[in-house]
């Protein structure tokens, strides 16, 4: 039986869509069979960010409305093997379908898929109860800006009201040399509010935007910081165990080079 | 003025220098010592060896007077006066002749002690959007209170972990109710009907903190140095 895995994050545009679509394309990397539900009905954009978007012809709303199979309602992705998305209607809205609908296609998904990612809307209202209720667990991706915790603040309490567990915290678009210069906060100011466990830090890396225009994930690339980071994140979730890693070092190191440089 | 202060007589009160007992105008050295002698006795608690700040508010007692309290206290409960400062402003005496020999939170507050009231654990912390609410007794919290959430009480709530929400206790109008933090960040702080006004540091400072309806009728946040 595969895990059912919601990526959510209570405010939007935090990196819900990018991460589900790296750690999905990293899994499938690490060959596990892996399922990608985009769950943001009315705003798709996970197909295109994995740049699957002209492949679709079916959606979740068809199969719930049983116009065909699941399993054509897949997208199988030709970059890699195991690699499925199941796209959301844009036509309807997210009140058109209910979270015991969405939970019989994720326990459906996971008879065939050692992984399902869900990636979910913004928000605390439909969308996310849409989007939780065939998990097992979550990803919360937070950005380490304030209004960002706060919002992933309030949806950590109501992934445990729901008993979704364990609960895993991404920390999204970091920023070293922010940190070092006191404006942005660093990962323990995070986990001492938030409280949950760290599964990584992906750092603030202009390769995400060109990625997303051409619809590949970083991970097929696995050059830059973000697609390593991505790499890494997906090996904790298959349960090997590797070490954070700290950019925050780095970043003190550059800041002492800096330093040096700047007195020369 | 407000009838709190004009009812009452001395306090003992910490704040971040140390403890201060504030002796109101307009009093005999009589009324002083039975009022000192009731206020520690409420306070159950040895007070040996711990220094006090005399604040006179006046007019005030005459010098001689003040040296024999501070001998007295030095001898009857081992307590060390390191000084005595005395309020230039003077109060007014109280318009009708009030019972003097009360002190702060009796007179304003005639519920239970808070030691007969029940209370609530909450065994985790709380988050945004969520709202602990006991309006029968006080809160102890086993974690933090984030931003975005609330905590309420009748009684008082203490907090062992960061309060970085809001807090409203004495919900019920109780007036001696406190607010206890390991780390002190808060939003907002509510006491009776007493919201907080000075600026309370949304940095922690790295030690427990308590906040009181103070002497001065605002809510006061200060180093927690046990009851
Ligand atoms: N690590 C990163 N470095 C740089 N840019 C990033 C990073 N992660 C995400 N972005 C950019 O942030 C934007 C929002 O990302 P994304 O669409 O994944 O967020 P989302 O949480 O899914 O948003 P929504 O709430 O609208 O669904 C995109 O433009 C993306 O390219
Ligand atoms: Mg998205």
């Amino acid at each position: 039986m595969g895990r059912v895995i919601v990526v959510t994050s209570g405010k939007g545009g935090v990196g819900k869509t990018t991460s589900t679509a790296n750690l999905g394309t990293a899994l499938a990397l690490l060959d596990k069979t892996v399922a990608v539900v985009d769950a943001d009905v009315g705003l798709r954009n996970l197909d295109i960010v994995m740049g699957l978007e002209s492949r679709i012809v079916y959606t979740s709303m068809d199969v719930i409305e049983k116009q065909c199979e699941l399993s054509k309602a897949l997208v199988r992705d030709r970059r890699v093997d195991g690699l499925m998305l199941l796209a959301a209607s844009q036509k309807n809205n997210k009140d058109d379908i209910q979270p015991e609908q969405m939970k019989a296609i994720c326990d459906k998904l996971r008879t065939t898929h050692d992984f399902v990612l869900v990636d979910s809307p913004a928000g605390i209202e439909r969308g996310f109860s849409n989007a939780s209720a065939g998990a097992d667990e979550a990803i919360v991706i937070t950005t380490p800006d304030v209004s960002a915790i706060r919002d992933a603040d309030r949806i950590i309490g109501l992934l445990q009201n729901a008993r979704i567990e364990p609960i895993n915290l991404v920390i999204n678009r970091f920023s070293p040399q922010l940190v070092g210069n006191g404006s942005m906060m660093d990962q323990d100011d995070v986990l001492d509010i938030l409280n949950i466990e760290l599964i990584g830090v992906v750092p603030e890396d202009s390769g995400v935007i060109n990625s997303t225009n051409r619809g590949i994930p970083l991970v097929y690339e696995d050059g830059s910081p973000g697609a390593q980071a991505y790499m890494r994140i997906a090996r904790r979730l298959t349960g090997q165990r590797i070490p954070i890693h700290n950019f925050e070092q780095k970043g003190l190191l550059n800041n002492i080079v800096n330093w040096f440089t700047r007195k020369k | 003025m407000n009838s709190k202060m004009a009812n009452s007589t001395v306090a003992l009160r910490a704040y971040r220098d140390g403890l201060h007992l504030i002796i109101r105008p307009h009093l005999s050295i009589t009324e002083v010592e039975a009022a000192i002698q009731q206020e520690i006795s409420r306070m159950n608690r040895s007070l040996a060896g711990v220094s006090v700040q005399i604040d006179l508010k006046s007019p005030t007692l005459k010098k001689e007077e003040i040296e024999l309290l501070s001998s007295k206290l030095q001898e009857t409960y081992d307590l060390t006066v390191r000084g005595v400062e005395v309020a230039d402003e003077p109060v007014p005496p109280p318009i009708a002749a009030a019972p003097t020999t009360h002190v702060i939170s009796q007179t304003t507050d005639t519920r239970p002690p808070r030691d007969s009231e029940p209370s609530r654990i909450i065994p985790h912390t709380i988050r945004s959007g969520q709202t602990e609410e006991f309006p029968q007794g006080s809160l102890i919290i086993y974690g933090d209170v984030n931003s975005g959430s609330e905590v309420k009480a009748g009684g008082d709530i203490v907090v062992l972990g960061t309060l970085r929400g809001s807090a409203y206790a004495g919900m019920n109008g109780r007036l001696s109710a406190v607010i206890i933090a390991m780390d002190f960040a808060p939003l907002q702080l509510q006491i009776g009907n007493y919201v907080n006004r000075s600026s309370v540091s949304q940095e922690p400072r790295g030690y427990p903190e308590i906040a009181r309806i103070g002497a001065e009728d605002v809510i006061i946040v200060e180093k927690f140095v046990k009851f």
